[in-house]
């Protein structure tokens, strides 16, 4: 079976459009090796019988047409591939086309836990402290006479020991603080660097009063700091940094004179109503001012107190100076949440805490 | 209290406006609540702290405002005639207690009774005092005006014109102005006729003593009473007046007489009478001004900032205070007598810084000495908090004050208040599940909400009343679904399993190692048969599992609800240590499974004990990964599969080492009586 270079050439043509008419119909992956399998098969692909052909050319013909048919060869081979490439894509975009979610069905539920607002609120007070070199103490809730009045200059017969304000346990040998400056004392006389303190002590605190505006169980922060040359100054900077912190800069910082047994002199500190922004609204009773923090310079009759109880002047009045602060965390909770009703913090409404929790 | 501003004028012409002057008040510590209008009149609303009873008056507002804006403060008019016959023919007083009152001070008033002028009856209008006849009103009128309270007896209900101040004899009766019978206690202190008592001392008339329309002469009575005195008296009868109030916190040892003779001048100014020649100045115990030592040094050290001498000065001698001169680094300063509240060299410092203006003083961050920080165990909790949170429990807070009737249910000790605020709330809690958990969901439940996933930390209180001891708590309560409901899921009641999942949970997160569970002296609100105790390091930290349904009962719950309650003391104080890395294993593992029909009485966790033992050193880890009692399989039985992975560290395994093993295990469970379907 003599061919020509010629006949061979025309044969080529032939199984090319032969190859290409193939490909325009194959539809699938098996279409594809249908058609694999009649041009380049190695027993009956036609490019492959063809190729055994050649062997009857003279040597220059046959070099030649065998650059041609391996040229053929590759192309078909690269068309298959494209091929099949081809088909993949467009079998993969009618399965995602299929593949299709309900966008409007509920997400399954995951993280839906919360923590108590007065815990967000707390912890975030405590992050500001700590970040300016705080440390958080932690004193009892069952406390005795002298952490939570004597030591504080609350002598027996102050107003603030009425009955009616502290809870005393049966026997009145024991009673629940009434606020947490009872830590302040506790600290002073555990102090692990005497007479350097900066602290705060978080904690629940508990007063004979029960309306919207009284839990008989809450929760405040009281802080201390006492060493060498601490000012009214530092305090006022101090309270001043923690209420930019907690609220945001916008709102105005006043600091008014005040009473508290345990400071003298002693400074309530009102931040520009956050809710009106000055202008007086019902929750700061139309003064465009909120009272948030009781602060003062540690009175010299609580270091008094506690050398007295140490049996040494650990804290000279004369040569140390300190200024300590407490506030309300409900106070900063209510304000910001809106909540008008203390009590709703301590019912555990899952309604309420799901809807305010951190 | 109300101060009108005309009044305020009469001592110091104040032209601020009226709310620069409320704003300049608050600031200096006289709190404006409140600047009202009464009848075209200003009148402000003053909150003063209980220290500052020489504010609780017209004259001494007065004051502060002539020091804050430099004001000369005009002098009281304290003048008038003395007429008739000398005050001592008709009244004499002797004070029997000097510990109830230091000084006694008393005029005789001859008066035509009668009501007040309209402009009196204004001004007492615009403070809230009601108006009664023009003696009794203008004793309301001085202690409004200079702050002194005073009491007028019609003398001629005076028996023999004789007043004694003496303690109350117990259980001696007098009627009040307020027409109560009253039965006084020796603690009260009285003004007494020769015999019977006819007022309370420093607190309220008597009746039979009272002025009425027909009095004709007064004993007008102004005294210093002692405040724990008036205090204690004023608690033991539940009685408090304008009076007391302003005694109880330390009244002015100076102003009787002065009070008497404003009361006289304005008498007579009113036209309603005369006052007699003399007064009576009974002093049981002289109340001589305090003087303190006063540093300028100090003040600055203290406030951080330096007041000019010209300033302090011209506060403190505005006030009232009497400079002496400077000896070295400071002076000798006297405090006026009716600044009782001024004892020490802050309160001094206090009335320039507050005077001087607080604004004034510049703000600075104070330098630390110390590094501070959250405490190994404080980090602790907050990763508990954190870790419970994300296994999707919602923290509660309750009142560590518990009823008394619902704590029965729980453990003890129910440690009693003595004083409790309403009878639900009686002792302290002594668990945190028991009533507190409990009644959160019971009040959710009545809410309509029926899965519930809680935890709280927080303090219960054991021990003895004298001392209790505070031991911080976890309790954990899950009831319902142990996940919120899904289209995509089955739905799944809470149970044991989640309660303990969460435990290990609360272990692994707070690297605390394994723990141990039994049921030895389970206490009786537990379900006998899933529930535990829980113990770490052989320390008994508290139980986990199902209550016992008659518990929920009592707090009206219809389905199974699980709980954790543990003691955290030992475990946020033992603060474990940082985990170490145990080298990563570089041999693949091979993995078997085993199927095990076994009695139901049979624990896995033994099963796993005998696999264990069994298997030899390469047996890595044993898991239950599946466990089936339904039928097929038989009654009283339990099918259970165990995964077991096998590991060397140093070489992958052979075949015939996992073999041999497996052979080994099916051996040994085989001979104790479990059947094996399958490896």
């Amino acid at each position: 079976m003599g061919n020509t270079l010629e006949q061979l050439r025309e044969q080529v043509r032939g199984l090319r459009a032969g190859f290409e008419s193939g490909l325009a119909e194959a539809r699938d992956a098996s279409g594809l090796q249908g058609l694999r399998d009649r041009f380049l098969g190695r027993k009956a692909g036609a490019v492959t019988a063809l190729l055994k052909t050649l062997a009857g050319l003279a040597e220059e013909a046959r070099r030649e047409a065998g650059q041609e048919l391996n040229q053929l060869k590759a192309e078909m081979e690269s068309r298959l591939q494209d091929a099949k490439a081809g088909i993949e894509a467009r079998l993969l975009a009618a399965r995602l086309s299929r593949e299709r979610v309900d966008l409007s069905l509920p997400g399954r539920p995951a993280g839906w836990g919360r923590k108590h607002p007065l815990t967000a609120v707390r912890e975030e007070l405590e992050d500001i402290f700590l970040a300016m070199g705080y440390e958080v103490y932690d004193g009892p809730e069952v406390e005795d006479d002298f952490h939570c009045f004597e030591a504080l200059n609350l002598p027996p017969d102050h107003p603030a020991r009425d009955m009616q304000d502290t809870f005393y346990l049966a026997g009145k040998a024991s009673l629940l603080r009434t606020h947490t400056s009872s830590g302040q004392i506790r600290y002073l006389l555990s102090n692990p660097h005497p007479p350097e303190v900066r602290i705060i002590c978080p904690g629940k605190v508990f007063r004979r009063d029960n309306d919207i505006t009284h839990s008989p169980m809450f929760q405040q922060v009281e802080g201390l700091v006492v060493g060498a040359h601490i000012t009214l100054g530092d305090l006022k900077g101090t309270l001043e940094a923690f209420l930019r912190r907690l609220f945001g800069p916008q709102f105005p910082v006043r600091f008014r004179s005040s009473f508290f047994p345990y400071t003298e002199p002693s400074v309530e500190v009102d931040l520009g109503c956050v809710v009106c922004g000055g202008g007086g609204c019902r929750v700061c009773k139309g003064t465009g001012w909120l009272e948030i923090l009781g602060s003062g310079m540690v009175h010299p009759a609580v270091f008094e107190a506690v050398n007295a109880r140490l049996g040494r002047p650990v804290y000279d009045p004369e040569t140390i100076s300190g200024f300590a602060f407490g506030l309300g965390i409900e106070r900063v909770a209510m304000v910001r949440h809106s909540v008008d009703d203390i009590r709703l913090f301590y019912e555990n409404d899952l309604r309420f805490l799901e809807q305010l929790g951190g | 209290m109300k101060v009108p501003l005309s009044w305020l004028r009469e001592f110091v012409e104040v032209a601020a406006e009226p709310a620069r002057l409320a704003e300049d008040l608050t600031l200096a510590g006289l709190a404006v609540d409140a600047v009202l209008s009464h009848g075209g009149e200003t009148v402000f609303d003053l909150d003063i702290t209980t220290n500052r009873v020489d504010c609780m008056n017209v004259y001494g507002v007065a004051r502060e405002v002539s020091v804050l804006y430099g004001l000369p403060l005009k002098p009281l008019d304290l003048s008038f005639e003395e007429t008739g016959r000398p005050a001592g023919e008709g009244l004499s007083v002797a004070i029997e207690a000097p510990d109830l009152c230091p000084r006694f001070c008393g005029r005789v008033l001859d008066v035509r009774l009668g009501p007040s002028p309209s402009w009196l009856r204004d001004r007492l209008e615009a403070v809230g005092v009601r108006a009664i006849n023009n003696v009794v009103d203008l004793t309301n009128y001085v202690m409004l005006e200079m702050g002194h309270p005073s009491h007028a007896f019609d003398l001629a209900k005076l028996p023999e014109g004789r007043l004694t101040v003496r303690w109350a004899k117990e259980g001696e009766r007098l009627q009040t102005l307020d027409g109560v019978e009253r039965r006084l206690s020796s603690g009260v202190g009285v003004v007494a006729g020769p015999e019977a008592a006819l007022a309370l001392a420093g607190i309220m008339g008597g009746a039979s003593s009272e002025v009425s329309e027909t009095t004709k002469t007064v004993a007008l009575e102004a005294a210093y009473w002692e405040p724990l005195a008036i205090r204690r008296g004023a608690k033991s009868l539940a009685l408090h007046t304008e009076a007391s109030h302003r005694f109880e916190r330390g009244a002015d040892p100076e102003a009787p007489p002065l009070a008497t003779a404003r009361l006289a001048h304005l008498l007579q100014k009113l036209g309603a009478g005369s006052t007699r020649p003399g007064i009576i100045d009974e002093v049981a115990a002289a109340r001589p001004r305090r003087s303190l030592w006063f540093r300028p040094a100090r003040a600055e050290s203290l406030l951080g900032t330096r007041v000019p001498e010209a300033r302090w000065q011209a506060i403190l001698s505005g006030l009232g205070f009497a400079l002496g001169a400077r000896e070295g680094e400071g002076l000798r300063i006297e405090v006026p007598s009716w600044r009782g509240d001024i004892s020490r060299e802050p309160d001094v410092i206090e009335e320039i810084a507050r005077h001087h203006g607080l604004d004034k003083v510049g703000a600075t961050l104070p330098p630390a000495a110390t590094a501070g920080g959250l405490q190994p165990g404080q980090r602790l909790e907050r990763a508990l908090r954190e870790a419970l949170v994300g296994a999707g429990l919602t923290e509660v807070i309750s009142l560590a004050i518990v009823s008394e009737d619902e704590a029965q249910a729980g453990p003890g000790p129910r440690l009693p208040l003595e004083n409790p605020l309403a009878d639900v709330q009686g002792v302290l809690r002594a668990s945190l599940v028991v009533p507190g958990l409990l009644a959160c969901l019971r009040d959710n439940l009545r809410h309509g909400r029926r899965d519930l996933r809680i935890f709280e930390l927080g303090r219960v209180f054991r021990g003895e009343l004298a001392r209790p001891t505070e031991e911080k708590r976890l309790g954990v309560l899950l009831t319902g679904l142990a996940r919120p409901p899904h289209w995509s899921e089955a739905k799944r009641a809470a149970d044991f399993f989640d309660v303990k999942g969460l435990v290990e949970l609360i272990f692994r997160r707070l690297g605390l190692g394994s723990f141990e569970l039994d049921r030895q002296d389970l206490p009786g609100f537990l379900h006998p048969g899933k529930s535990a105790l829980l113990s770490w390091n052989g320390l008994r930290l508290g139980y986990l599992g199902v209550l016992h349904p008659d518990l929920g009962a009592r707090f009206e719950l219809r389905e199974e609800t699980a709980a954790i309650e543990l003691n955290l003391e030992p475990i946020l104080e033992a603060a474990p240590p940082a985990p170490r890395f145990a080298a990563l294993p570089r041999f693949p593992a091979a993995a078997r499974d085993l199927s095990v029909l076994c009695s139901q009485d049979l624990d896995a966790g033994t099963l796993e004990g005998w696999i264990q033992t069994a298997a030899g050193p390469l047996l890595a880890q044993v898991t239950v990964s599946d466990r089936y009692d339904r039928p097929p399989v038989p009654e009283g039985q339990v099918s259970l599969t165990l995964s077991l992975r096998y590991q060397h560290p140093e070489r992958t395994l052979t075949s015939q080492e996992v073999q041999d093993s497996v052979e080994a295990i099916v051996t040994a469970l085989r001979s104790r009586g479990a059947e094996i379907r399958g490896e």
